[in-house]
């Protein structure tokens, strides 16, 4: 019970630049010097905020990803693994949140995928769904094994994979947010296999952020925040206060502005609107001049709310009022005409037509401004775009350098630029910092500011709390698709009071 | 803001170089014409009777119609898409112009009108399924290409229609300047292309669709509209190229065109500098593609060598342009 079966030790990983090259020499890291220990026998229950290194942490045990420093033990001896293939036959499974099965073939030929029992060269079908069928029978499930997986529930389908790594005589087991989709009779039954598990020895590595399923399963937590460990402590000394404490207790590096304020006329109202048809109605409203923030985790539903409101997404329900008007038959080409803008989180994809040059990008969003008959006015487009990138200070040789070839930070004023061109009453901005260096956070800190200070009604997705609750005037948080407090600006908007409203909902 | 301190990180390294790097840029942009220089320098030099005016009167007459095809397929290929039907619309086209200006002695603009909304009305069918349906472009214009071969081959009850009306064939035929007006046609196309894709918002969104579709849709570029329309108008430049292929060979004939010459103006395309992956393409591009391979094709026949060389060169083009668009795109 006591020995380590796994340690981690002195883990680091390095950002990496456009090139693929480890930026070795910057002040970020994902991951800085992380211990990590796992007894045979236990439940470490792993948390942190997003981005805090928990995924990044466990790919490189998996065999993901292979760390840039420190080393792992397993039993003591020194190991390494350069992919998920080689950390498998080690004995360690890895079971992702997005399940890695095959819909389009059935149960044993799932667990058995690539190692088929075979007789005389041949694939021997009645010994693989006789050993499939004793899998299952052994972990107290009645899943025939000749069912296609695409017809079994998600929480079937976990079982799945959990025989898939009993069949490789694993010894250590991660399960990142195993119970995300999953419903409450079905999280009893993964628990009890979970500590079935527990009691043959097995070490269970539990990534989650639901609090009251660390109390039921746990036997330590290890907490990490900015790719550091902060520490581990056994569930006997579990304090809700304490845990979120160390989570949250990032450091804020820099004075956020704050010029604007004095909300005026409401832009934004929604009524009762549905991500989708079983999550609970959302109501929201944002007004001209302030700077409201959407709090919450990665797949909450923050992005799939902006989306909706922009109209590239079809909401299951509920309705929309900007300026006064209800909106109907709502699609991004509308919204822009109407003065909405979103700056999408992914930048690369959804933000910049990447082959393009910064010229074309910026004027993407307002071309239907620079043109004469039909024709796009040259002198126009380019004064324009000169003016804004200026404004903005983007680094460049010229406007005409492709997007491509420019730094994140960069990148970003670009996508502000373009949105800033068709000169909106909602901007809505969807981690408007993610992957960018600290001086142009700062800068795109001011520049949101200004922006609210000039009647801007302005939303922003951040998943960083102290740009969350140091930019907002006041914040929604969002859980399982439904908003679950509204928060005012104020000294007693702490970051402990934000984590837990991420974490633990509003009971 | 006290003390951010800029970490010397993230300093690009410095990519000016020079000459060499000006003459890459001017490379870059102008593949097609240097292409289409190196080629035709070496028919002059290597194949005797290439350089002739009466020889390169007979490429450019030859050229006229596959650049109006060929300009269609850039902007399929522009988005992403491409275009199998392309040849089978051509014979279809061909056909039913030749009904309609024979045996129902339709007059010639009305002919030019009605086999014109055909092939835009088979594009917007084919944009529609690739769009609304969901269904790859390869797929539905594979389809579709066979099906208009089929239409093609009960309308004519298997005959060809020859001789037809003068005032048919004037539309192709009239001679100016001592070139055909099926010539001037193509130029016609060309330069009202050149401004379409080029100077208007169409061709910006054009290229913003092509490069990428989800940052174009949230940008406010009607994507729907630009997929269909693309199709559309491709199919109505196709149509357009049947009918003057039919005037040229005095012969309506559903055969024309077909698998041979949807693939000319995928190559033609390619060697003008059009990407497969989207987003590149330019009409200059396009007309000295297909003037670079029609100078292949000619010098193929002036050697006396198979015409079927031909065919197996344009198979060697493409799959180098795909295996070498891919090694880019790897890198990239």
């Amino acid at each position: 019970m006591s020995e380590a079966l796994v340690s981690m030790r002195g883990i680091g990983k390095y950002i990496y630049g456009e090139s693929g090259k480890a930026l070795r020499n910057s002040e970020v890291k994902i991951l800085d010097g992380v211990d990590f220990e796992l007894r045979s026998g236990e439940v470490n229950v792993l948390v942190g905020e997003n981005g805090a290194g928990k995924s990044t942490l466990m790919k490189v045990l998996g065999g993901v990803i292979p760390p840039d420093e420190g080393e792992i033990l397993m039993d003591g001896h020194p190991v390494s693994f350069r992919d998920p293939r080689e950390a498998r036959a080690a004995g360690v499974a890895f079971i992702h949140q997005e399940l890695n099965l095959c819909p389009n073939l059935d149960v044993a030929h799932n667990i058995f995928l690539g190692r088929e029992p075979k007789r005389r060269g041949m694939k021997d079908a009645s010994l693989m769904y006789a050993r499939s069928a004793e899998l299952i029978r052994s972990l107290s499930c009645d899943i025939d094994p000749r069912e296609m997986v695409s017809r079994l529930s998600t929480a079937q389908q976990q079982v799945i994979e959990i025989a898939k790594a009993i069949s490789f005589s694993s010894r250590v087991m991660i399960m990142d947010e195993p119970t995300a989709s999953l419903t409450k009779r079905e999280i009893d039954m993964l628990f009890g296999l979970i500590k079935r598990m527990r009691s043959e020895g097995m070490g269970i590595v539990y990534i989650s952020h639901r609090f009251e399923e660390f109390l039921e399963i746990g036997d330590r937590v290890t907490v990490l925040r900015d790719g550091r460990g902060v520490g581990q402590l056994p569930m006997s000394e579990f304090d809700e206060a304490k845990v979120i404490k160390m989570m949250a207790g990032r450091s804020i590096d820099s004075l956020y502005p704050k010029t604007h304020g004095g909300a005026a006329e409401s832009v934004l109202e929604v009524r009762g609107l549905r991500l989708t048809p079983r999550t609970p109605p959302i109501d929201i409203d944002v007004r001209a001049g302030e700077v409201v923030g959407l709090g919450g985790l990665v797949g909450s539903g923050r992005t799939e709310l902006a989306k909706s409101v922009f109209g590239a997404r079809r909401m299951a329900g509920g309705e929309l009022r900007y300026l006064g008007r209800r909106l109907d038959r709502w699609n991004p080409r509308r919204a822009i005409a109407a003065g909405m803008a979103y700056l999408s989180e992914d930048r690369k994809a959804e933000g910049l037509v990447l082959g393009m040059n910064i010229r074309e990008n910026v004027s993407l969003a307002a071309l239907g401004d620079f043109l004469r008959f039909g024709l796009i006015a040259p002198r126009a487009e380019r004064s324009k775009v000169e003016g804004l990138v200026g404004e903005l200070s983007v680094v460049a040789r010229s406007i005409e350098q492709p997007v491509a070839t420019l730094s994140g930070g960069n990148q970003q004023r670009c996508v502000l630029a373009k949105w800033l061109a068709t000169a909106p009453k909602l901007l809505i901005l969807d981690e408007p910092t993610r992957g960018i260096d600290v001086g142009a956070k700062a800068q795109i800190h001011g520049l949101i500011d200004r922006i609210a200070a000039a009647g801007v009604a302005v939303l922003m997705i951040s998943s960083e709390l102290p740009e969350l609750i140091g930019m907002s005037d006041r914040i929604y948080v969002m859980r399982e698709g439904g908003v679950v407090a509204e928060l005012a600006a104020g000294p007693d908007l702490t970051q402990e009071r934000v984590v837990q409203y991420i974490c633990v909902g509003c009971e | 803001m006290s003390s951010s301190s800029r970490s010397g990180a993230g300093v690009p390294s410095s990519r000016s170089g020079g000459l060499p790097a000006a003459l890459r840029e001017f490379a870059g942009a102008h593949v097609s014409f240097l292409i289409f220089a190196v080629i035709a320098a070496l028919a002059c030099a290597s194949v005797p009777n290439f350089a002739q005016a009466d020889n390169f009167a007979v490429v450019v007459r030859q050229s006229a119609i596959p650049i109006i095809a060929c300009i269609g397929m850039t902007m399929v290929l522009m988005t992403g898409g491409i275009d199998l039907s392309l040849g089978y619309i051509v014979g279809l086209s061909s056909i039913v112009s030749g009904i309609l200006a024979k045996n129902l002695l339709l007059p010639a603009p009305l002919v030019l009108a009605v086999v014109l909304g055909l092939g835009a009305l088979i594009g917007l069918a084919n944009g529609a399924i690739i769009q609304f349906g969901k269904v790859p472009a390869f797929i539905t214009t594979l389809g579709s290409g066979y099906i208009l071969y089929g239409v093609a081959q009960i309308v004519s009850q298997g005959s060809i229609v020859n001789r037809l009306p003068a005032a048919f064939l004037a539309i192709g035929r009239t001679s100016l300047l001592g070139l055909p007006s099926s010539v001037f046609i193509a130029l016609l196309v060309a330069g009202i292309f050149q401004v379409l894709i080029g100077s208007a918002a169409f061709g910006r969104r054009l290229r913003a669709f092509g490069f990428g579709p989800k940052a174009a849709g949230l940008s406010g570029v009607p994507v729907a509209r630009i997929n269909v329309s693309v199709y559309c108008l491709c199919g109505a430049l196709a149509a357009l190229a049947g009918l003057l292929l039919t005037i040229r060979v005095n012969a309506a004939q559903p055969n024309m065109g077909g698998g041979t010459f949807t693939f000319e103006a995928v190559t033609a395309a390619i060697v003008g500098g059009t990407s497969l992956f989207g987003g590149v393409g330019s009409v200059v591009g396009s007309i000295f593609g297909v003037l670079t391979i029609k100078i292949i094709e000619n010098c193929i026949n002036l050697l006396g060598v198979s015409y079927h060389l031909y065919l197996a060169v344009q198979g060697v083009i493409i799959l180098a342009a795909i295996v070498l668009g891919n090694l880019a795109h790897r890198r990239g």
